[in-house]
């Protein structure tokens, strides 16, 4: 029982931000695909700007982490 | 490295500007800057008016630049061609060469557009006249006194055939025939026939309707059916000869004259651009001046060049920068031909401001080992290099893609070099076959030295980045900003140092000397940069954390290739099994080239890069030729 809730706590640490990413990652990339149409020349700010949420998943992986290990 | 540049003043005789203007062409190192216009008529330097005749002449070369671009787009471009060079002497002879060619070039295209179009012209009737030709020979062949029209009918008026049915059998008094076909998806063909005394009547009827007969063009409107059909069948055989003809034609052409025509645009230009420089110089009512910047590396070849043209009588003489153009300076990055492949990142930023870092030789380090991090395969790493390595050669003197290409070869090579490390031969195959085992850790089971070592790479990197801010600070003697990023230096530290001693890395008495040196440290930050100073602080180690990226998207790679071996295996069929374990690392290496790449990007701009890269400086553009 407490390995399943742990295991569950895991999941939800890394899920809930994946979403968040996820979420944020599509409003970027919306936006940054209108911008490319106007002004292809800021391709490389775009893909760093997409690349930013990935924060948040990345902190949720540390976190499930710490709570299995 | 940012070059260090020096503000150049060229002063000659009025009667030297033509040919001092094609000497700073010819040496390509100068950035020439405008020279402003004065703000009252009795100021010394007045702006140099353009002659009429140099007007004209421009307008002549750019009429010229635009014929001869049209003809580049009637032309095929070959495979290969060489531009060939032309002196600005020599532009209107070839300019007159080239005439006789576009006139041909002209003609064969018109040639080349008539017979495509015929052809679709005669595909089109003659599908058409295949869908009457059964009904029209077999049935009404023999009627000589019967008119025979042939109409087409878009499937969505359905209703129109019956209609004129019905229509026909009222003037016909029956005496007619009707069949309908489906021609296509969407069009019915109708073949009317009915006596001759009736055309007027029909005719006056379908216009009515607005149903278009199937008109022939007019060179088929005089034969029967059947020579129609002979005659299509003879052009649609002879046009696909005819038109390769053309296009052998307009080929050798090409390779004849392409090559030319490109030089002969870039003299062009090249001419136009020395005739538009006159708009940057200024004059006095004997000289003319021209200033701009080079780079002092090359000051002195510039002076020695002018001097042994010109002797005395043109001036190569060195300004002194005020602070207000500081920040004008054009900014040169030149680094060793190892590193420049990797200046390709700085592409996708504003140039850095002159005096600031040039981050090129970093990345030439770092994103290398974070690409090799996360790949870390020798079987992926072997792959990514022969594909990058047949890029470069692909994409030899397009420079953005040959240095995107080479920067991935020398990414792979490390890639290769983890994989030694890490024991990875296509994920774990190497080790399932015995060829190969993990020389320091196994990725997939060491997780927590994994992310032991890349945040450690991270805290490296960001210290790096903060430490590099500060000698840059320094170094142009801005004292005030330089304490406050060695406080915000300190602030971390010393907050990593605490973090250690409470891991017991450290022995415990350490804690209460780091708690006193975060604490001021702290303060001096808040003091010197406000309240973004503890902000910043709380931003740099969540930019460390980052670096786990490094760690996250290894082990997804490591994992998907773990998880293709597995497929293999499943099948019995050996074969089978190669092919799908073989599908599923195809696309991993897709993803690894991909992923790797904008992750470490990422890390540089985002984590790196935000500790000392300024930018809004102004790229360095020497008046040269194209």
């Amino acid at each position: 029982m407490e390995k399943g809730l742990i295991a569950l706590a895991a999941a939800i640490a890394i899920g809930l931000p994946a979403l968040a990413t996820a979420w944020a990652q599509s409003k970027i990339g919306a936006a940054g695909a209108g911008t490319m149409a106007e002004k292809p020349e800021l391709a490389g700010i775009i893909i760093i700007l997409v690349a930013i949420p990935e924060t948040m998943v990345l902190l949720g992986f540390v976190v499930a982490y710490l709570i299995i290990g | 490295m940012i070059e260090e540049m020096n503000k150049v003043q060229i002063i000659g005789p009025k009667n030297s500007l033509d040919e001092c203007i094609r000497v700073l062409h010819a040496a390509a190192v100068v950035h020439i800057e405008t020279i402003p216009a004065p703000a009252d008529i009795d100021s010394m330097f007045q702006k140099l008016p353009m002659e009429k005749e140099k007007m004209l002449q421009k307008e002549t070369l750019e009429k010229g630049e635009e014929r001869l671009r049209n003809l580049t787009h009637l032309l095929k471009e070959p495979g290969s061609y060489r531009a060939q060079r032309f002196g600005h002497e020599e532009i209107h002879g070839y300019l007159e060469e080239v005439a006789p060619v576009e006139e041909k070039v002209k003609a064969l295209r018109a040639e080349k557009d008539s017979l495509s179009e015929e052809l679709v012209s005669i595909n089109r009737y003659e599908r058409l006249l295949h869908g009457f030709a059964p009904i029209v020979l077999s049935r009404l062949g023999g009627l000589r006194n019967f008119e025979i029209v042939g109409l087409t009918v878009e499937k969505t008026r359905a209703d129109i055939p019956g209609l004129i049915d019905a229509e026909i059998k009222k003037i016909t008094g029956g005496n007619y025939q009707i069949y309908v076909k489906d021609l296509d998806e969407k069009d019915v063909g109708i073949v009317l026939a009915y006596e001759r005394k009736h055309d007027a009547q029909v005719r006056y009827l379908l216009s009515g309707k607005s149903i278009s007969e199937v008109r022939l063009p007019d060179e088929y409107s005089s034969l029967s059916l059947v020579e129609a059909l002979k005659l299509m069948g003879r052009k649609k055989a002879a046009i696909p000869g005819r038109l390769s003809a053309v296009e052998r034609d307009l080929e050798s052409i090409s390779v004849e004259w392409y090559g030319k025509i490109i030089g002969l645009i870039k003299a062009i230009e090249d001419a136009i651009d020395e005739i538009g420089m006159i708009m940057y110089a200024a004059q006095t009512r004997f000289t003319f001046v021209i200033e701009g910047w080079v780079p002092v590396r090359l000051l002195g070849l510039l002076k020695e060049k002018f001097r042994d043209l010109f002797g005395e009588k043109v001036l190569v003489r060195e300004l002194e920068i005020k602070d207000a153009e500081v920040d004008l300076i054009p900014v040169h990055i030149k680094n060793p031909r190892i590193f420049r492949p990797f200046e390709v990142f700085l592409s996708a930023l504003p140039p850095p401001k002159y005096g600031s870092v040039d981050p090129t030789p970093y990345v030439a380090v770092f994103f290398p080992l974070f690409f090799g991090l996360i790949v870390g395969d020798i079987g992926y790493g072997v792959i990514i290099l022969l594909i990058s390595l047949y890029l470069r050669r692909r994409f030899r003197g397009k420079e953005m893609l040959s240095d995107i290409a080479s920067v991935l070869s020398v990414s792979s090579v490390a890639a290769i070099i983890f994989g030694f490390l890490f024991g990875e031969l296509f994920g774990d195959l190497g080790q399932r076959l015995g060829v190969i085992h993990p020389l320091i850790f196994h990725r997939t089971e060491a997780l927590k030295t994994t992310m032991v070592l890349t945040i450690g790479i991270g805290i490296g990197h960001v210290l790096l980045g903060i430490i590099i801010g500060i000698a840059n600070q320094l170094s142009r003697g801005k004292r005030k900003e330089a304490g406050a990023k060695g406080a915000y230096l300190t602030v971390i530290l010393s907050f990593l140092f605490i973090l250690a001693v409470l891991f017991n890395f450290l022995p415990r008495g350490f804690l209460t000397p780091g708690v006193v040196v975060l604490a001021v440290s702290f303060i001096v930050l808040t003091a010197l940069e406000g309240i973004l100073g503890p902000l910043e602080f709380l931003k740099a180690l969540g930019n460390i954390l980052s670096y786990l990226r490094i760690m996250a998207v290894g082990t997804a790679s490591v994992v998907m290739a773990v998880v293709a071996n597995r497929i293999g295996g499943l099948s019995e069929d050996l074969i089978v099994g190669i092919i799908a374990a073989g599908i599923i690392h195809a696309l991993n290496v897709v993803l690894s080239v991909l992923s790797p790449s904008i992750q470490s990007m990422r890390l540089h701009y985002v984590e790196f890069f935000s500790k000392f890269y300024e930018g809004g400086g102004r790229k360095y553009a020497p008046f040269k030729k194209r």
